[in-house]
């Protein structure tokens, strides 16, 4: 299994799976730390969309929404279980995704952004203006969910566990994906599109198929989110969570995977301290961003071939 | 095998962008083995031609047959899957990643996993197939190199080997030459023959340059204003007062 797990990323997982066991960590810092993770997920999983395919998504926060809707509705109505939370939103973002991927591969460029982006505004105002999912509230005051009858995730370390092994499992996913013959193939679509169908591939399809991977692994996701916050919201599909997700693949550094996982983590974290002490806190991570931007156009992760540690290389 | 070796018919194809017709009822058949040349000056429509045939433009009117199957009109990447790989005249290849990886990224595009959802996760064994294909072409060496590195030459034959690599039955090189100097141009022009030999494959090449074509080709047609005005074997292109016309314009009253 080195392909997918390089001691590197092993040590790293382990670090993050004994977090709970440290002394004097905090809860609230348990769920920040889901926060995060979850965030850098999903910035990974956009990653394979606009580092390795070309394709930048400005509808992700739908994809999103809709899987945190998916374990909201079931939790709300006193389906309790875990898998079937996670199997419901598979179903209702596959389907979405399936529509939203059809109409907008067929597009190139700022038209296949533009595409996702009405998709998800669509999405969000028919939550935001339908009162069976509690409108703008959205749905609030969830129970907690079940992994099995009994066991129930309550406590802040359990729902920590839950995004650690979302995320362990969404890395391998894309981990084996970028070094198949099918991200070989997405790499040379990002590269020069026309050439690859000239090599005898069906672009288009290639390109529905990674944003089918992308847009379930969001869901899965936004699905999980829930059972930490027990809520669920139409503000999970705004058009600025999107952008975050994109600003986060950007400062972790595109075509990666553990570039964007870093990225968001540090959004997320950025985020948390700086709102606490202002409300402008976006003057304040756009300026960072700005800077990672035109020094660091590789990203966070370019920093360690930058201070010179070892190679590394932006793909494949 | 189709009838009597017809590789590649083209019957009458007419091809128009509004009102500019770029190819009127032009009609070749290339032989299994053969060299087969195009040539024509600047605007002759020999890349619409190329364009017709590689799947590009479905034809105004006419028809387009690969090994006596009806090809006209289908999508570059099905065509392509039959058997026909086109090289372009202006540089195509996957800039940011290496020339080995290039290579590879065509090269899996045949094997069996392609295609299926096994390639989600497994990868193709083409190590054989690049290490050959970067051999043939002196690019061994370069192999690890951002192939938007290489010089213009060896961008040329990296273009060559994205088209070999989905080891076609008919090759379509449009100017493979072009930018080259004189004498890379003569290296080259050899190479290609050589390649075409060992691997038993019908080429179809568009040339401008008369001295290119003339050594390597077994046939020529000649487009004119999107119209064929000649074809045959080199010595009789070479001699053809319309030929001439065409490439001096007319002579001297």
């Amino acid at each position: 299994m080195s392909r997918v797990f390089g001691w590197r990323s092993a040590v790293a997982f382990a670090a993050l799976a004994a977090l709970p066991w440290l002394p004097g960590v905090p809860k609230y810092y348990l769920l920040l730390a889901f926060d995060a993770l979850l965030f850098g997920a999903i910035a990974m999983s956009l990653d394979l969309l606009i580092g390795y395919t070309g394709l930048v998504s400005f509808g992700h926060a739908a994809f999103y929404g809709l899987g945190a809707y998916a374990t909201a509705i079931l939790l709300e109505r006193g389906i309790l279980s875990l898998w079937a939370c996670l199997g419901f939103a598979i179903v209702v973002v596959g389907l979405y995704a399936a529509v939203v991927s059809y109409f907008a591969t067929a597009r190139r460029g700022i038209y296949f952004a533009l595409l996702t982006l009405i998709f998800a505004e669509v999405v969000f105002t028919f939550f935001r203006y339908t009162q069976t999912f509690g409108g703008s509230d959205g749905i609030q005051g969830l129970p907690d969910a079940l992994v099995f009858p009994g066991v129930a995730i309550d406590t802040p370390a359990r729902k920590y566990y839950l995004v650690w092994v979302y995320l362990l499992l969404a890395y391998a996913v894309c981990r084996v994906l970028v070094t198949s013959h099918f991200g070989r193939v997405l790499v040379a679509i990002r590269e020069n599109e026309d050439r690859a169908r000239f090599l005898g591939y069906n672009v288009q399809k290639y390109k529905m198929l990674a944003c089918m991977i992308s847009a379930l692994l969001t869901g899965l996701g936004g699905a999980i989110y829930p059972i930490r916050a027990a809520f669920a919201t139409p503000d999970l599909m705004l058009w600025t969570e999107s952008g975050e997700f994109i600003i986060s693949v950007m400062i972790g550094g595109l075509g990666t995977l553990v570039g964007p996982i870093i990225g968001g983590v540090f959004f997320t974290l950025l985020r948390d301290k700086v709102s606490s002490y202002v409300d402008w806190y976006f003057i304040v991570i756009g300026v960072v961003l700005v800077v990672i931007v035109l020094f660091l156009p590789k990203g966070l992760l370019g920093l360690r071939r930058a201070l010179g540690f070892g190679r590394w290389r932006a793909t494949a | 095998m189709a009838r009597d070796g017809v590789v590649l018919a083209v019957e009458g194809v007419s091809k128009s962008f509004g009102a500019l017709a770029a190819l009127t009822d032009v009609s070749l058949s290339v032989r299994q083995g053969e060299v087969f040349s195009v040539i024509g000056p600047n605007g002759a429509g020999k890349s619409t031609l190329f364009n017709v045939v590689s799947g590009l433009y479905a034809p105004t009117a006419g028809r387009v047959s690969f090994l006596g199957r009806e090809i006209t009109g289908l999508a570059p990447e099905t065509i392509n899957r039959l058997g026909v790989a086109k090289t372009f005249q202006i540089t195509n290849i996957f800039p940011e990643i290496s020339v080995g990886e290039n290579v590879s990224v065509a090269s899996q595009s045949r094997a069996a996993v392609s295609g299926r959802l096994a390639s989600l996760w497994r990868r193709a064994d083409v190590e054989a197939r690049v290490t050959e294909l970067l051999e043939a072409f002196g690019l061994t060496a370069k192999r690890d190199e951002l192939a938007e590195n290489l010089s213009h030459g060896e961008q040329r034959y990296l273009e060559i080997c994205l088209a070999l690599a989905t080891e076609p039955t008919l090759l379509l090189l449009d100017e493979p030459t072009a930018g080259m100097t004189p004498g890379e141009t003569r290296g080259a022009t050899a190479l290609i023959k050589k390649i075409a030999l060992a691997r038993g494959l019908t080429l179809l090449l568009i040339e401008h340059d008369m001295s290119v074509v003339m050594g390597i080709s077994d046939r020529i047609a000649v487009l004119h204003f999107g119209e064929k005005i000649a074809e045959g074997p080199p010595e009789q292109i070479r001699n053809d007062p319309r030929v001439i016309e065409a490439y001096l314009g007319p002579p001297e009253a």
